[in-house]
């Protein structure tokens, strides 16, 4: 409601979005907000995060349900855009090894058949200013690009849910990792993720939970710390060695 | 076949209205797991080690197999405690309306999202953000500005004040209603301050 007034609140441009329930449930008021959006003739995103583990077990499952969402938010729901996120039930990040096949999967079926626009978010398990947090994000800006999704949102490290850990350096790697993934074959981008995965994905017990924005950023200037910097140069560089030509 | 009209959320509502009662236990614990273990066997699904998938043919059949779920299952309403169906016409029909091209923001600072098709060599666009994540009332903006400052940026994701006023936001209260408008408000200060009014958010 808030979102829709008139002085301070989303124009039709931006993105009013809201979020299915697993695994293919809705509420009313989930319908009520998309009531007042469509009469307004206002941008919807639909979202819907497939739990990997969930009410259904394996990724083959989970990526069903994706597709079987993803259709529903465009076919029900009047929506303009839909927000994928896999997401481990264990683990809480979707840049696990199991929920970068699911939404691969998923995007490419839907990406092959239809001409709907695909959206996907990332949380990752580690923080800020840590290598592992900039690799995860890496990983699956690879994935999402050569899977042929349109949009990319993201990111909310250390599972979404650290106080104030969240910054615009890993927005920076989304952007920088999707650009370099442009056009690249599917066979070359297997490859590298496998060869980023595995320098994240045994630490998932032990994820660093990185750093607060204060401490990242001047909040003065809003110059990234140097200390921040310097880990993302040494992160670029591992993903240089993992195969890719930035 | 014709379809005698396109579902929108009006019809979701009055389909969900008279359609099977089932519960959500069994909803969560039978129909949908059974039903997704029946058809990953009857497409006969098996991801292997693949991230990214290159057998095009076994990407055709998870769509089907997704389809499937959709006709089969239909989708279930936890206020309504009733499932709605729908037709396999009327899915080919609804995503021939979806919108094949989207324009995010105004003026010089908005994007314009378009099929790519499979891995093309036009950029995704990013919307950079916290997604949800908890950040402080007392340096939200700055938080925001770190992001619009990026050139790889196109769009704003927002993350969650927890806080306004200095008092916690309580779910489904006025002080919710307060703390969003109050998000949008820092947001539009942040993209202008970089320079980027037009963002959208």
């Amino acid at each position: 409601m808030s979102a829709s007034m008139v002085n301070n609140g989303l124009r039709s441009c931006d993105c009013h979005e809201c979020s299915q329930m697993n695994e293919l449930k809705v509420n009313t008021s989930f319908m009520n907000m998309i009531a007042g959006w469509h009469l307004s003739g206002d941008t919807i995103m639909i979202e819907q995060m497939p739990i990997m583990g969930g009410y259904v077990s394996s990724v083959e499952e989970t990526a069903i349900c994706d597709v079987a969402a993803t259709l529903a938010s465009f076919v029900l729901y009047n929506c303009d855009i839909h927000l994928d996120g896999p997401v481990h039930i264990r683990w809480g990040n979707t840049s696990n090894r199991e929920c970068l096949q699911v939404a691969a999967h998923a995007a490419r079926a839907l990406d092959a058949n239809t001409d709907v626009l695909l959206a996907n978010q990332y949380y990752t398990i580690a923080g800020p200013c840590t290598e592992m947090c900039l690799l995860e994000v890496a990983a699956q800006a690879i994935v999402d690009t050569v899977s042929g999704r349109e949009l990319l949102s993201g990111v909310a490290p250390g599972k979404g849910v650290l106080q104030d850990r969240a910054t615009g350096l890993e927005a920076r790697m989304l952007g920088e990792a999707s650009s370099a993934a442009c056009g690249m074959s599917i066979e070359a981008a297997n490859g590298i993720v496998d060869n980023i995965l595995h320098r994240y994905e045994l630490n998932y017990h032990h994820a660093p939970m990185g750093k607060k924005f204060q401490e990242c950023y001047n909040l003065d200037t809003l110059r990234p710390s140097q200390e921040y910097l310097d880990i993302y140069e040494n992160a670029m560089h591992t993903i240089s060695l993992c195969g890719m030509d930035f | 076949m014709a379809v005698s009209r396109f579902i929108d959320v009006f019809e979701a509502y009055d389909r969900f209205a008279n359609g099977k009662r089932v519960t959500e236990q069994q909803w969560d614990y039978e129909i949908i797991p059974r039903r997704a273990k029946m058809l990953k066997e009857s497409y006969d699904l098996f991801f292997g080690h693949e991230i990214i998938p290159t057998d095009d043919e076994m990407c055709d059949r998870l769509f089907m197999a997704g389809m499937d779920m959709l006709l089969s299952c239909g989708i279930y309403c936890t206020d309504l405690g009733k499932a709605l169906t729908i037709e396999e016409e009327e899915i080919y029909q609804g995503l021939k309306m979806a919108p094949k091209k989207l324009t995010l923001g105004t003026g010089k600072d908005k994007c314009t999202l378009k099929p790519r098709r499979g891995n093309s060599f036009r950029k995704p666009i990013v919307e950079g953000g916290p997604t949800g994540a908890p950040i402080s009332e007392n340096i939200f903006e700055k938080v925001i500005a770190s992001y619009a400052q990026e050139p790889m940026v196109d769009g704003i994701v927002s993350g969650v004040i927890n806080t306004i006023n200095g008092r916690s936001v309580v779910t489904d209260s006025p002080w919710e209603i307060k703390a969003t408008m109050s998000e949008i408000r820092h947001i539009r200060e942040a993209v202008s301050m970089a320079g980027r009014p037009g963002m959208s958010i």
